[in-house]
């Protein structure tokens, strides 16, 4: 009877506890950091934009083992992605958004140690031929091709994608590094010495060389299309956080989806709204994110992408001697599948899809920006030309114009493309060899914007 | 007989305050030179200083990593202090350099400063020949060069790539490709510079045992053991 009595008393003890731990269980806190880069567009999707319109709140669960949680989020933002990497290494941070060469060093780190791991769990954004990185020379420079940088001071952020551009497009252009003085250079120092031309070329990632070319300072000379390796930016998570809580990490890729949809939805708005969050010029980020910008709001994990990530570690294995990375165990498509399911959207076909900007972008209309009436767009060179001129006539001001490489199909500020006046129309280049070469098989005549815009200014 | 290691230990005995507190003195010298240099280099005054909190993310990081072998070096790494120039030129502002307070490397450095003051202690009671002595100081030099070289905090947000102390080599003036090469070699040459120290001290302290051997054995009247005054030419300023 005793023994049945101390039996009774443990159970009722022990069914007390078990209580008052479930109670704290489900009332538990939930921290979620993430970092994030304001000063690299292509992040956006999974950074600044999640975290101003509140999207991750939106999408976090409410329901089942979360129907008590309290969530504490916070947003970290990096000039780079090691910093990010280092964080969650410590677990002070559980999401990391970064570029493809920042990624890969993160997945290495973690897989180099015996307890910890991070997962590669969606995309943000790509360009399939690798444009948002470039080689940038001052704007006076003599300086107009990559084979002209022989003997040269070139200078980049080193580790960071445009890095391993760079490298590529040397040694696609057989320029060994004995050649050639290689300097490390943050992006914003390397900025700043590309407008006081105390530096050759520097070569940055997004949207650095732009910044510069719209800033009037820089001239791209190589653009990273031209390596063909495509650039992309992803989403990694602490694999631990990932286990423990899954739904969290769906819900994460959810507001990256959403955060692409309402670019897509009008991208004037957000990149007015961005420009305000980030502190970077909207004319520039409108040359990422609107109709035929270089960059590709899309979360899928492609087949490219695993290529080029893998190609990619080739060169940090080669160049700074990173870990091994085994890429099945880092990357997993589970969560953004699960985001895509519960969003009711086709994974598959999106995954299959991939826009290469020669062929989207072929007879897209160009655009021109007036301050007050925003943008406007022109399907030929001719009306295009005659609105300039006729907006210059009444002094409007205008924000930015945007044209197409005739070549590499990409976006390119008026000011900055090389044009081509031929007995037809004209045409506009991203690099001053193909104008040339395109003039010469024309019979037309290089020209700059401003030559472009008087042949349309009406007398009187 | 008198062996060398009872000289060290009757130097530390005697003095351990003295050369706790050059240690510390060091320490501070040291990081404060780093951010001289930083200054210098870059031509900027920090304008930002973050202090972080150092013991939660200690405790963070011993709750969250599994294995102790990866808790300790990811504890190493952890910041206390961070002090930078940020540049307000393009976006919000990019940290463009800083200079990273990291109580482990402190240590390290109070050890150095440490083995440093025994050193100069032991080399002002020694009257081994110049020429050891200079070897001595010498190898001690080459040695704290090494030892603090390795363990510079400074971070320039150069770059994606993950934060060492090569940076600070690069941020120095050194090529890239030569900062890069000699990453690998860190571990190797933190440890040799704490070597060829710890060598040094034991060469200056051999020569000193060696001449109070000397003395003894020549004191043929006296059975009582002279006892050594390791007053610090340190302690008497």
């Amino acid at each position: 009877m005793k023994t049945y009595k101390a039996l009774s008393k443990s159970l009722i003890v022990m069914a007390g506890v078990s209580f008052v731990l479930a109670g704290q269980a489900s009332a538990e806190t939930i921290k979620i950091a993430v970092g994030h880069q304001s000063m690299c567009t292509d992040t956006y999707t999974a950074g600044i934009v999640v975290k101003e319109l509140g999207l991750l709140e939106k999408h976090l669960p409410k329901t089942g083992k979360y129907a008590d949680a309290e969530y504490d989020i916070s947003w970290s933002d990096y000039s780079s992605g090691g910093p990010i990497t280092n964080q969650m290494m410590a677990n002070k941070l559980n999401f990391g958004v970064m570029g493809d060469y920042p990624l890969i060093v993160n997945g290495a780190k973690f897989q180099e140690t015996e307890s910890l791991r991070t997962l590669y769990v969606a995309g943000t954004g790509y360009n399939l031929k690798g444009s948002g990185n470039a080689i940038v020379v001052p704007v006076d420079s003599d300086v107009y091709s990559i084979d002209q940088l022989v003997g040269k001071e070139v200078s980049t952020p080193v580790g960071s994608a445009a890095w391993g551009m760079l490298l590529k497009a040397m040694q696609d252009n057989d320029i060994p590094s004995t050649e050639y003085t290689l300097k490390n250079q943050s992006p914003a120092v390397g900025a700043a010495n590309i407008a006081a031309g105390k530096i050759d070329a520097h070569s940055d990632f997004c949207p650095w060389s732009e910044l510069m070319e719209f800033r009037g300072t820089g001239r791209k000379i190589y653009d990273g299309s031209e390596t063909g390796v495509p650039y992309l930016h992803g989403v990694v998570v602490r694999e631990d956080f990932a286990t423990e809580y899954p739904e969290v990490v769906t819900a994460f890729v959810k507001a990256v989806y959403e955060a692409g949809d309402w670019i897509r939805e009008d991208p004037m708005r957000a990149v007015s709204m961005m420009e305000g969050w980030t502190g970077v010029e909207k004319e520039v980020l409108y040359l990422y994110f609107s109709k035929g910008g270089h960059l590709t709001l899309d979360p899928t994990i492609k087949d490219e992408w695993i290529e080029a990530v893998a190609f990619n570690h080739t060169v940090l294995e080669r160049e700074k001697a990173i870990p091994p990375l085994n890429f099945d165990q880092w990357i997993t498509e589970d969560f953004v599948k699960a985001a895509y399911a519960e969003l009711g959207q086709d994974y598959e076909a999106e995954k299959m899809t991939a826009v290469d900007p020669v062929i989207a972008n072929k007879g897209l209309p160009n655009e021109i920006w007036h301050s007050r009436d925003g943008v406007t767009t022109y399907d030929d060179m001719p009306s295009f030309l005659s609105a300039m001129a006729e907006m210059q006539g009444t002094g409007a001001k205008l924000n930015a114009t945007y044209v197409y490489d005739i070549e590499t199909g990409l976006k390119l500020f008026g000011k900055t493309a090389f044009w081509v006046k031929d007995a037809e129309s004209y045409a506009t280049f991203l690099r001053k060899g193909e104008a040339e070469s395109y003039a010469s098989d024309k019979g037309g005549q290089l020209i700059d914007f401003d030559t472009a815009i008087a042949d349309f200014i009406k007398e009187g | 007989m008198m062996q060398p290691m009872d000289t060290v230990l009757s130097v530390v005995k005697h003095s351990w305050r003295s050369l706790l507190f050059w240690g510390l003195t060091f320490a501070v010298f040291a990081q404060t030179l780093q951010l001289a240099m930083l200054i210098i280099r870059f031509g900027d005054l920090p304008n930002y200083g973050i202090s972080y909190d150092w013991l939660g993310n200690i405790s963070t990081i011993a709750q969250s990593t599994p294995s102790i072998k990866d808790m300790l070096p990811i504890m190493f790494e952890e910041w206390w202090i961070e002090i930078g120039f940020m540049n307000y030129d393009y976006g919000n502002g990019i940290s463009e350099w800083s200079l990273n307070v990291i109580p482990s490397r402190l240590v390290i450095l109070t050890i150095l400063g440490g083995l440093l003051a025994l050193l100069i202690l032991l080399k002002r009671n020694s009257a081994c020949d110049a020429v050891a002595g200079t070897v001595g100081m010498a190898g001690a030099s080459v040695g704290s060069v090494l030892v603090c070289m390795t363990t510079a905090a400074m971070s320039w947000v150069v770059c994606c790539a993950t934060p060492s102390w090569v940076v600070g080599l690069a941020m120095l003036g050194l090529s890239v490709s030569a900062s890069l090469a000699l990453e690998d070699l860190g571990p190797t040459l933190f440890f040799s510079g704490f070597a060829v120290l710890l060598v040094s001290i034991y060469a200056i302290a051999r020569g000193q045992a060696q001449q109070h051997n000397r003395q003894l054995s020549s004191d043929k009247s006296s059975h009582e053991l002279p006892a050594l005054e390791y007053t610090s030419a340190l302690n008497r300023t």
